[in-house]
């Protein structure tokens, strides 16, 4: 019980400001709880682990339940895990039920959040403890199988790969670090770079200048546009919500969340995809099918149900073994990274108060989401108004403060900054894919370390196949992926045709 | 690949049996000093075939398209606000420059990011919005002076971070 040592005021106090604050990210367009993350990042920086966390793990839950916001008044996903609550919940807007619609998603969300905080709860101390067991060989199968999966899902197959090699491919620039074994040279750039890329990109200002920056480029481009149609929003004279509109729902509240919180373990995978997924087999297994994208509670219901869902789930594999389940627990990475802690198959049986910290961080970020967005929805619907020509130049500025303070004040982390922020509008323009890219590049490093120590162990690359029943049951999951891409492609060509 | 050599013989015929032989197909031995390039250059090939695929792939077929005047070249938005995007691009870039300099001219102070932040605020807020009046620019010149001050303040000053 030593963690209950760590449940201060102020730890309840960042779970309810990070959610209020990502609340209001996910609710306006274009903003996305990575994004709420990755500004907040220097906030932590005075803060210890714990409070840390406690106020990003608010964050990252009222990120993703803060999208429903937009998606169903003003038929725009505030996050792109929302796609698929505009199919249903704006038609109930304009039904006149844009309240209920706000309070069934607000619902939805909290079943998800909670349901996968539990499996989160139950099942990545158990993978942790099947992971601690693993060798180098494993270790590096693993990221190659989080590698094949991210790709496996991608929009392009191949595009997915490149992303991801790419990735792996920045993480190396720098010197190939005396403390894993390197042997201190450095190499993939000029001599000049030396200077500034001797320990290669810092981790955060990347992050930050894909997702921060990287927002506000794409953002200018398209003329920082105002919606006048938030103005008019009015909830005063609509129609009452009930908990009538969860009956016969419990089975597609179970199954979304399933498959939100499933999706989520998955590295590199969006909460669009968990959202989708949910929506066509709630669809499917639907009695009245054709009743979904006018209006039906039941769409509403399964897509909100999964897209929080999602969070338990991306945090199983990060807490387990160390691979972001989305874009948002890989800035994560960076927290943990900021305060000197590896995650990995060690970190719960090592941080047991922290690992515990989190989970009622997560509860309680849960239930704060709730009581927020469910009583102040009236208020919460207003800041969807807050204007863009505010906000933008605000989030810029703490773009260069979480750059800048990363190392204790280093200019080159800002610049970093704004070279990840135009690549990464640049890249969205390509093809390049975001998530599989920075989950590369935190991944890339121990990567190269797995791989080379286990050939200068054993100094034969059959060993990554006949180490150990582990490493054959991973090449099995490695090859699963490959031919489920395959076949997903094969299918989709056969469409197109 | 230099970092690249066989630790069985190479020869043939010298007795080394087919499942040896097989195996030393497999073997790599990593000279130690040149191993930072190792992993590295197995990744940029990687890259480059991944690379040489997608232009086959989706690179051939595109130009195919371009010549038959199907397709266009261009990376811009269709609405592409050229104002609000260099706009954008030229002011961070001298925040950044600026904030530097300043910064050197009162070290460990942070006063080049609260002396910069504040213009840099006031002239993205101004080519941010639309439709000017006197009570959005009040607004965007006080969120312009509070926000950094705020962000000066707690950051710098109550957490200690360091500010450039």
């Amino acid at each position: 019980m030593e963690f209950l040592s760590l449940l201060s005021p102020l730890f309840f106090l960042l779970v309810g400001v990070g959610v209020v604050i990502g609340i209001i990210f996910g609710a306006i367009p274009g903003m996305t709880a990575t994004l709420a993350v990755a500004v907040c990042l220097p906030l932590t920086y005075g803060l210890d682990l714990t409070q840390g966390l406690a106020l990003l793990l608010g964050l990252y839950v009222g990120g993703i339940s803060g999208g429903l916001v937009p998606a169903i008044l003003l038929n725009i996903p505030g996050t792109p895990s929302s796609i698929t609550t505009t199919f249903d919940g704006y038609p109930m807007t304009l039904k006149g039920e844009g309240e209920k619609a706000l309070r069934t998603g607000i619902i939805s969300s909290l079943f998800g959040g909670l349901f996968s905080a539990v499996i989160l709860f139950l099942f990545a101390p158990v993978l942790a403890d099947w992971a601690i067991k693993f060798s180098y060989i494993e270790k590096f199968l693993i990221i190659f199988f989080a590698l094949t999966v991210i790709a496996s899902l991608s929009k392009s197959i191949l595009l997915g790969i490149f992303s991801g090699v790419l990735g792996v491919w920045l993480s190396l620039i720098g010197t190939y670090d005396i403390s894993v074994g390197g042997n201190g040279d450095t190499r993939l750039m000029l001599a000049f770079m030396e200077p500034y890329l001797e320990n290669g990109f810092s981790l955060l200002p990347v992050l930050i200048g894909l997702f921060g920056l990287a927002t506000i480029l794409d953002e200018a481009e398209k003329g920082i546009q105002e919606d006048s149609s938030a103005n008019r929003i009015d909830l005063s004279a609509q129609s009452r919500f009930s908990l009538k509109v969860f009956k016969g729902q419990i089975i597609n509240l179970f199954r979304s969340a399933s498959i939100g919180t499933f999706v989520g373990m998955l590295p590199g995978i969006g909460g669009s995809a968990a959202s989708v997924l949910s929506y066509t087999q709630a669809k499917n297994f639907s009695r009245n099918p054709s009743r979904f994208g006018t209006g039906e509670p039941e769409g509403l219901i399964a897509s909100e149900g999964s897209n929080n869902g999602l969070t338990g789930g991306a945090l199983i594999p990060l807490l387990s073994l160390g691979i972001p389940g989305d874009s948002t627990t890989a800035v994560l990475v960076g927290a943990f990274t900021l305060q000197g802690i590896q995650v990995g198959p060690l970190f719960i049986s090592e941080n047991a108060a922290t690992w515990n910290a989190m989970m009622v961080a997560l509860l309680v970020g849960n239930l704060a989401m709730f009581a927020i967005m469910f009583f102040a929805i009236k208020y919460i619907v207003k800041v969807i108004t807050v204007p863009k020509y505010l906000l933008y130049p605000i989030i810029v500025m703490m773009c260069v403060v979480g750059a800048y303070t990363i190392n204790y004040g280093i200019m080159f982390d800002v610049w970093t900054l704004l070279i990840f922020g135009v690549f990464g509008w640049f890249a969205q323009k390509i093809g390049i894919e975001v998530a599989p890219l920075i989950i590369g590049f935190i991944l890339g490093k121990s990567a190269e370390v797995y791989f080379v120590k286990s050939l200068e162990s054993f100094g034969t690359l059959t060993i990554f196949f006949t180490k150990s029943p582990i490493a054959v049951f991973l090449w099995v999951l490695i090859l699963a992926s490959v031919f489920f891409s395959i076949y997903v492609a094969y299918k989709s060509a056969r469409k197109a045709q | 690949m230099h970092a690249f050599a066989c630790i069985e013989c190479h020869c043939r015929g010298c007795g080394v049996d087919m499942g040896e032989r097989i195996n030393s197909l497999f073997s790599i031995k990593i000279n130690f000093a040149e191993s930072h390039t190792f992993f590295p250059t197995i990744v940029t090939c990687v890259l480059f075939l991944l690379l040489l695929v997608i232009v086959l792939v989706h690179g051939i077929p595109f130009i195919r398209k371009l010549r038959q005047g199907g397709g266009k070249i261009s990376i811009w938005a269709e609405n592409f606000d050229k104002l609000r995007f260099w706009g954008t691009m030229l002011f961070t870039i001298f925040y950044f420059l600026s904030m530097d300099y300043v910064g050197a001219l009162f070290p460990n102070m942070g006063f080049g990011f609260l002396i910069m932040s504040m213009p840099f605020m006031l002239a993205l807020s101004l080519l941010y919005v639309h439709n000017f009046n006197r009570k959005k620019i009040v607004v965007i010149a006080l969120n312009s002076i509070i926000a950094p001050s705020i962000a000066w303040y707690v950051l710098g000053n109550l957490f200690n971070i360091s500010l450039p």
